[in-house]
């Protein structure tokens, strides 16, 4: 790493701090602009993600499905293909996890079985639903944008027929499927804090995410078209179809995500429209600058504010939705290039003129 | 499927045609604001997927504007909101130099949550304003003599103002971007803004000029929404109109009348589905998915025949050149 490099690295983690701290001060000045006592409500903001171990553990459940669909964004993110399915993905894998479970109940499979057999069904889902924008986007050049997000509420009118049709248990008074079978139910674990057993699956996919983005020819090829599409396609990659495959991994990860959160957060499927989780997954994304590595710490952070929010809510006057536009304001400040740019320029520069003339002297001196 | 048949008969014959196609001509209203103002953008060189949020704040706009003065007042609130979204995504994508999907995407995660939120601050409602606040309703206007005629004057001629205003804004778009000195500078932007840079052009000024407009087109579409379709806000109310209005831009590759004549065609797929609702007993999810499929479909087979138009040009120029 030369001394550019170096300070490229260090501007933009102070970059992406700034960025955070201006949001969080955004919402802090919302809530304190808007609230009756705004120094309990700002208290609760604050601190009220630690305040008991429920709640810390329920930070943690909050994160594993984020740090998962972070993990699926970043695959559409790498090769710059804004496949927002993620967000039907995380819904349609659930529910079709929920009938794969329910129809397989009569075997009374032990869990081993089960639970592994439920991932496959949530994988071949998750890649089969990514291949429709993929493809659409591969062979007619449709908007991929666009698809994906019409895509999204077909999956939610898709899923809530499924729910009334086929899985409905008639004996409960809300809209639910019948209990999934125990052995399908991920236990939860570490006790009083509840936290459920996906936090293995998140921490398993975020090693062979990252292993596969830093350490193979693919995630090489990935992060080559995304950096630059012309260069790589002037050097022979394929920039189609490492985009289409990249789209279908991240596919096949929303599937994991949506059965982890099934498996190990309910008992019922009752989901009516899609929950925004690839939305979350995007910021969680954009956040970690498609870096796999830094995605859990990025969904740690959009864990902490939401959970922030709920508190504040629950306890105080103002309604969670607060949260989505210092979310927006999240994203804008971390993706804008031109933010804080011109400093870090005048610092390379500066640097660069440094070393510059330290050359002149030794070469004056020899 | 001799059941599906049946029902699909029996729902058939119980429509009132006349009803639908004026409930298509109504529906088509925001599509067409939608599509005009995301051709502008396209013209310009700018895929703007905010379209979305921009009408969303705007149908909130024009509700809580209309509360201060009536509907006129409503009616300016939303275009001065679908201006001032305009401007925060072009200040965003300009001069923060963000990813333009990127920045629409955020927009409109923001304008989701956010309507929410001041929607509730103003009436402690958070999905609607319908009982908190006054309706306000865009007068209906039936042309004299031209409402008489069988059939399209119940379709065409009894409408929204908004409506009629819609149809003009087709042939405004059309001037602005074809007569014009700066729908030349747009287009040229759009087609190379390095080529129009050089000539003295300034791009960024020229994307907020676009962004303006497309921001008022929004705001009628808004008003449409919350002053017209129905007479209240409710929560995500506009529920992915802006990217079907999208597509129809798509489609006609950003020409305003084609743009339109797409619309009305997604105006129909939408009444199709809310028609059929009411009338047969088929699953409603998959009358619901009508809108979002037809868009799907139409994007596919309108990129096929582009791609199929292409090669022949390919195939032609490579016989002319032996």
């Amino acid at each position: 790493m030369n001394k550019t490099q170096k300070i490229e690295v260090g501007m933009e983690l102070l970059r992406i701090l700034a960025g955070l701290a201006i949001a969080y001060a955004t919402a802090l000045i919302i809530l304190f602009s808007i609230s009756q006592e705004p120094v309990k409500i700002i208290q609760l903001f604050v601190a009220g993600p630690f305040s008991s171990a429920r709640r810390i553990g329920s930070l943690v459940n909050l994160a594993i499905p984020f740090t998962i669909c972070g993990l699926a964004m970043c695959f559409m993110y790498a090769v710059n293909k804004f496949n927002l399915v993620v967000e039907g993905i995380f819904m349609i894998s659930a529910c079709m996890v929920t009938w794969a479970a329910l129809s397989v109940a009569p075997a009374n499979l032990p869990a081993g079985v089960m639970v592994p057999l439920m991932y496959v069904v949530a994988i071949a889902t998750g890649t089969l639903v990514a291949f429709i924008p993929a493809i659409l986007d591969r062979k007619f050049k449709a908007n991929v944008v666009v698809v994906s997000l019409m895509l999204n509420s077909i999956i939610g009118f898709f899923c809530t027929w499924i729910l009334r049709y086929k899985i409905k248990d008639s004996s409960i008074s809300f809209i639910g499927s019948k209990e999934i079978p125990e052995s399908a139910q991920m236990a939860s674990i570490f006790g009083k804090f509840r936290i459920q057993s996906g936090l293995v699956v998140a921490l398993l996919c975020l090693v062979v995410v990252s292993v596969l983005f830093y350490k193979t020819p693919f995630g090489w090829k990935m992060r080559m078209v995304g950096a630059n599409p012309n260069f790589s396609k002037a050097v022979g990659l394929s920039v189609v179809s490492v985009s289409f495959g990249a789209q279908l991994l991240g596919g096949a990860v929303a599937g994991v995500a949506g059965a982890t959160e099934m498996m190990g957060n309910y008992t019922r499927f009752q989901w009516v429209a899609p929950t925004g989780h690839g939305f979350d997954g995007l910021l969680v994304a954009v956040l970690a600058r498609r870096n796999p590595v830094l995605v859990p710490i990025a969904a740690l952070f959009l864990a902490y504010i939401r959970i922030g929010a709920d508190v504040v809510n629950t306890t105080g006057d103002i309604p969670t939705e607060f949260v989505t536009v210092v979310q927006g304001i999240i994203i804008l400040l971390v993706a804008a290039e031109s933010f804080m740019a011109g400093t870090k320029n005048r610092i390379i520069f500066k640097e660069a003129e440094k070393d510059l003339k330290a050359k002149e002297a030794a070469k004056a001196i020899a | 499927m001799c059941f599906f048949k049946k029902a699909m008969r029996t729902a058939i014959m119980n429509i009132n045609w006349i009803e639908f196609f004026a409930t298509a001509v109504r529906l088509a209203t925001p599509l067409v604001f939608a599509a005009l103002a995301a051709a502008i953008n396209s013209k310009a060189g700018m895929f703007n997927m905010g379209i979305e949020g921009m009408m969303l704040c705007s149908a909130l706009g024009a509700v809580i504007f209309a509360q201060m003065g009536g509907v006129w007042v409503g009616l300016l609130g939303a275009v001065l909101v679908g201006l001032l979204s305009g401007m925060i995504i072009s200040f965003a994508s300009l001069t923060g130099k963000t990813d333009l999907y990127l920045t629409c995407i955020a927009f409109n995660l923001a304008a989701t949550g956010g309507t929410v939120f001041i929607m509730y601050l103003l009436t402690g409602e958070k999905s609607t304003t319908s009982g908190a606040m006054r309706a306000y309703e865009i007068p209906q206007v039936s042309i004299p003599f031209l409402k008489d005629i069988p059939f399209i004057g119940r379709v065409l001629f009894q409408q929204s103002l908004l409506t009629y205003l819609a149809a003009f804004a087709v042939f405004a778009v059309w001037f602005l971007l074809k007569k014009t000195r700066i729908g030349l500078r747009l287009r040229s932007v759009g087609e190379n803004p390095k080529a129009a840079e050089s000539v003295g052009i300034s791009v960024t000024k020229i994307g907020y000029i676009a962004f303006a407009i497309s921001g008022i087109l929004c705001g009628f579409a808004g008003a449409f929404m919350s002053m017209s379709w129905v007479t209240f806000f409710m929560k995500n109310m506009v529920n992915g109109r802006g990217y079907i209005g999208l597509s129809a831009m798509n489609m006609a590759s950003a020409n305003p009348v084609g743009a339109a004549l797409a619309s009305l065609f997604f105006g129909f797929s939408d009444a199709a589905a809310t028609t059929l609702k009411t009338q047969s007993k088929f699953p409603t999810e998959f009358l619901e998915m009508i809108p979002y499929v037809a868009t799907i479909l139409s994007i596919v087979v309108i990129n096929l025949i582009r791609i199929v138009k292409l090669r022949r040009v390919e195939k032609g120029s490579a016989v002319t050149a032996k």
